[in-house]
């Protein structure tokens, strides 16, 4: 397997610092601070307090883009580092599917659902529109169409570091193989919930940050995105695109500690530093500069001095904290740093540390407080994230030759060799153990006796959002017996969501393999469409009704979409990668496609990947408003009201696209009868590599995820049957393609047209099947398919019973393909053998 | 005085739905934080939000707040001398 260089060819940036990275550098060179007043909202409890708010009239920059401002900001990064890149006219030299998108996103569009509910709840008006842009998969998913991209698209979202992680999962992608360019970074806009929730948790400095200063007490809060454009070096050489820098290091680790604070003693941010020299083969005196996360909380700063202290010695090299030149970005931090180390490296300068004056004797390290020019070779950079999601990057001046590069092998663009395929030769990935909380039961066996006793009965869910009386029918999860799973101490912290997702992971794992497997070597990746909603809702409701007094810190933290996967670290002690992603209906495949990789790098030995989402009444009701659910009431005068544009608007946003008039009464499934009525649930999976494993439930392979421009049953087809060719799987093996269909005509005969498509290239009949009959439409229901899918492979779940009308039925069921699209456009699948 | 640490601990064992706690299992002396209530850095900041929603106590930095937790008989003192 060759290995290839991840180069930067392009950057691009948009902050309170200046728009592009000109304007950028400027600021960083006069030391000139962005923060200002807030006007892009108002603010009763935080009007005073300073924030990096971008000062350009985005939607004007923007152009013609429809997103949140959270989307507009990454498009507007990502246009610039394209057209620096030299790919303004397109990237039509580029093969599309060797094209991939990884961003970070934290907020999302939540500043227009806060519009929503503020109009709702203080003047019961019915305003779902901005709801369309919630989700923080938005900007992935826009990018990826403005440019085409065809290969892996994936939203990262751990929070403070998930621009950084991004980052680190495209230099995965190029350095193994799976894309050949990749546009990476990360966007962030303000927002309401976010100013509120770190003033509950105390953390809000009104007066501007002061990284390692000694009277530092908070961060200041601002938005913004950057870009970068990755190339594998070879491909970058071929077509002649100028190097900037290189991305030498990235490791990532876990606290496994607190919600919110970081570990003090610096152990986990020590953790990624150490993994991302080793993995550039450098030493720490190699390190010219680093580029802090140093948010100026009296937490962070202690203990990355403490952890800088314990990497360096005493000869810790130059840092500073650009931090007061535009505020905490969030998600979009950790890429922000990575275009202004790209400049230090071009310009041989690194950049102060506004905010610092006093140093703090306690820290016993002091910051380089203006820009100064000193050579520049190597750069770290640390993103920390809540949870206890550590990421460290090393960038590298452009001309040097580190060690991946000479090691460099042969490379022949376009080469489709994937270091997930080597590793998943002969039978693929173990599957140790599954958890589940569904509406189907709360185990395989439970979930295998629902199916065959006909499916799962609806409940009603109130949704007073649309009228008094107004319900939805859905498949809700029951009890689930989180007083078993987990202690009250515990439980009374978690906001429903974390309980499945945590009983999941409990029920998945056992404690023997725990035992025998390094701490560090188990990795955590959860799909997550939507996070914890309705946590999420009810910190937003307290802020709108009661005028932003006495915001609630818990309904915070449980909003940050990766305390999902950082409590599944925090209470079974995983400290190697931990990563939340989004991306509407394939969360589950991206996240399943990341822990493989962990795996199959050798930097994981265990891997819990799974997904998890609930049903919230908001949800619900935009879904009742667009005419997506079918066995739910009719809107009430009161929505019917609304003006008829935006009813027009009601494509895909939350679910799966389509309306009332297209879900024809025809079920898709055998036994399904309600297939678009919502659902909710968590399933999470254990998976080792295969010389670990002793009796494993079943084998995974063929683990993809990608993109598709147009829904052409024979290009999915031709998609698939090379994913399985690729880890020495014949098309021809293939019993079951087991899909998304929900009940719309048309996403169902899609679905029934590629298992038709992939049958005349196998020569053999392949089965059709269908599962959200047994656990609802939800964004995390494909991770349900994959234990359908299991049962199936073991012969726990018939055939017959998943198996949808017109299409063959299987004799037997050996080897299974879970293949889910997203009316986005993305795609995932796995491949299930016994 | 009194009267007030008792309502504060039944705001307490509500506000943070501590099961099988009653009011005399809290001693009004001990540190709130960190001892046997198995209360945490999170819940100091509920706290504040509780102190805010039914006293009208806006506390907005962390060194008010550790200080006012010191004890229960220290946050009795600080509620009534500041409550509005």
């Amino acid at each position: 397997m060759s290995r290839r260089a991840p180069v930067i060819t392009g950057s691009g940036i948009i902050c309170a610092a200046g728009c592009g990275v000109a304007a950028v550098w400027e600021s960083v060179r006069a030391n000139r601070s962005g923060l200002g007043p807030l006007t892009l909202f108002s603010s009763p409890r935080f009007a005073n307090h300073l924030v990096g708010q971008v000062h350009e009239n985005v939607d004007e920059l923007a152009g013609n883009i429809r997103g949140s401002r959270s989307d507009k900001l990454a498009w507007i990064a990502a246009r610039e580092a394209l057209a620096a890149a030299g790919l303004e006219s397109g990237l039509g030299i580029i093969n599309p599917a060797r094209i991939g998108v990884m961003l970070g996103a934290t907020v999302g569009g939540m500043l227009g659902t806060e519009q929503f509910l503020a109009a709702l709840l203080r003047e019961n008006k019915h305003r779902f529109g901005p709801l369309r842009f919630h989700e923080c998969a938005g900007a992935a998913d826009l990018c990826a169409k403005q440019i085409g991209a065809l290969g892996p698209v994936a939203t990262l979202s751990t929070a403070c570091s998930a621009g950084a992680m991004a980052i680190l999962a495209a230099a995965e992608l190029i350095e193994q193989g799976e894309a050949d360019i990749v546009l990476a970074g990360a966007g962030d806009s303000l927002s309401r919930l976010t100013l509120n929730g770190f003033g509950s948790l105390l953390l809000l400095d009104p007066n501007g940050c002061r990284p390692f200063d000694a009277r530092r007490t908070g961060i200041s809060l601002g938005e913004g995105a950057a870009m970068l454009v990755i190339e594998a070096e070879e491909a970058a050489l071929a077509r002649g695109a100028k190097i900037l820098a290189r991305i030498t290091g990235w490791g990532a680790s876990c606290d496994a500690f607190h919600a919110t604070a970081p570990q003090p003693d610096g152990r986990g941010a020590l953790a990624a530093m150490w993994r991302a020299l080793k993995r550039g083969g450098l030493q720490p005196a190699e390190i010219d500069f680093v580029s802090t996360h140093g948010t100026a909380t009296p937490d962070n700063d202690a203990m990355e001095a403490r952890a800088l202290k314990k990497l360096f010695g005493d000869r810790v090299p130059p840092f500073a904290s650009v931090k007061r030149f535009f505020g905490h970005t969030l998600a979009a931090s950790g890429a922000i740093k990575a275009v202004l180390a790209v400049q230090s490296l071009r310009e041989q300068a690194v950049p102060g540390t506004p905010g610092f004056e006093v140093a703090d004797e306690k820290l016993g390290l002091e910051p380089v407080k203006e820009l100064r020019a000193q050579p520049v070779a190597h750069i770290l950079s640390n993103s920390f994230g809540f949870g206890g999601n550590n990421v460290a990057l090393v960038f590298e001046r452009a001309d040097l030759s580190c060690r991946s590069r000479r090691e460099a092998a042969h490379f022949k663009a376009g080469s489709s060799q994937s270091l997930l395929a080597s590793a998943a030769t002969e039978r693929g990935f173990a599957v140790l153990g599954i958890g589940a909380v569904s509406a189907a039961g709360n185990s395989l066996s439970e979930i295998a006796a629902a199916f065959r006793n006909g499916g799962v009965a609806t409940s009603a869910f109130a949704v007073p959002a649309v009228s008094p009386t107004a319900q939805a029918k859905v498949y809700a999860c029951g009890d689930f017996g989180a007083e078993q799973f987990i202690e009250p101490a515990k439980r009374r912290k978690l906001s429903r969501l974390q309980q499945m997702a945590l009983v999941a992971a409990r029920k998945s794992f056992s404690s023997e393999l725990a035992q025998k497997v390094a701490l560090e070597k188990i990795c955590v990746a959860v799909g997550t469409g939507l996070g914890s909603l309705n946590d999420t809702a009810a910190f937003v409701e307290n802020m709108i009704l009661k005028d932003e007094r006495s915001p609630r810190p818990s309904f915070f933290t449980s909003s940050v979409h990766n305390s999902l996967a950082s409590q599944i670290a925090i209470e079974l002690n995983c400290s190697g990668l931990n990563s939340t992603l989004i991306q509407r209906e394939i969360s589950f495949e991206t996240a399943l496609w990341q822990g493989a990789n962990e795996l199959a790098s050798g930097r994981a030995e265990i891997a819990f990947v799974g997904a998890a989402d609930e049903l919230n009444q908001y949800q619900l009701a935009a879904g009742m408003r667009w005419g997506w659910w079918r066995g739910c009431d009719a809107p009430s005068q009161k929505v019917a009201a609304t003006p008829s544009s935006q009813a027009n608007q009601s494509q895909s946003s939350l679910v799966s696209a389509g309306t009332g008039d297209e879900a024809s009464p025809a079920p898709s499934a055998t036994r399904a009868s309600q297939l678009l009525s919502p659902g909710e649930g968590a399933t999470v999976i254990t998976l080792g590599r295969p010389e670990n494993a002793a009796s494993p439930l079943a084998y995974v392979s063929a683990i993809r995820i990608g993109r598709s421009e147009n829904q052409n049953t024979e290009a999915e087809a031709r998609w698939i049957a090379q994913t399985l060719k690729r880890d020495g799987i014949n098309a021809g093996e293939v019993d079951l393609l087991l899909t998304g269909a929900n009940g719309l005509t048309k996403i169902d005969n899609f679905y029934r047209d590629v298992a038709a498509a992939v049958s005349r290239r196998a020569g053999r009949n392949i089965a059709c099947g269908a599962y959200k009959h047994a656990c609802g439409e939800h964004h995390s229901a494909s991770a349900f398919g994959f234990l359908t899918a299991v049962g199936l492979v073991r012969g726990d779940i018939a055939p017959e019973l998943c198996t949808m009308e017109n299409t063959a039925l299987p004799g037997k069921c050996r080897t299974v393909v879970l293949f889910t699209f997203s009316p986005a456009g993305t795609k995932g699948m796995c491949c299930l053998r016994a | 005085m009194e009267s007030l640490i008792e309502e504060l601990k039944t705001k307490i064992i509500t506000g943070f739905h501590l099961e099988g706690v009653t009011p005399a299992d809290i001693n009004p002396d001990e540190p709130i934080f960190g001892t046997g209530l198995e209360l945490d850095s999170i819940d100091a900041l509920e706290l504040v939000a509780i102190l805010e929603s039914d006293y009208g106590i806006v506390i907005t930095e962390r060194s008010v707040a550790d200080k006012a937790f010191a004890s229960l008989r220290a946050l009795a003192e600080f509620v009534a001398a500041n409550r509005t």
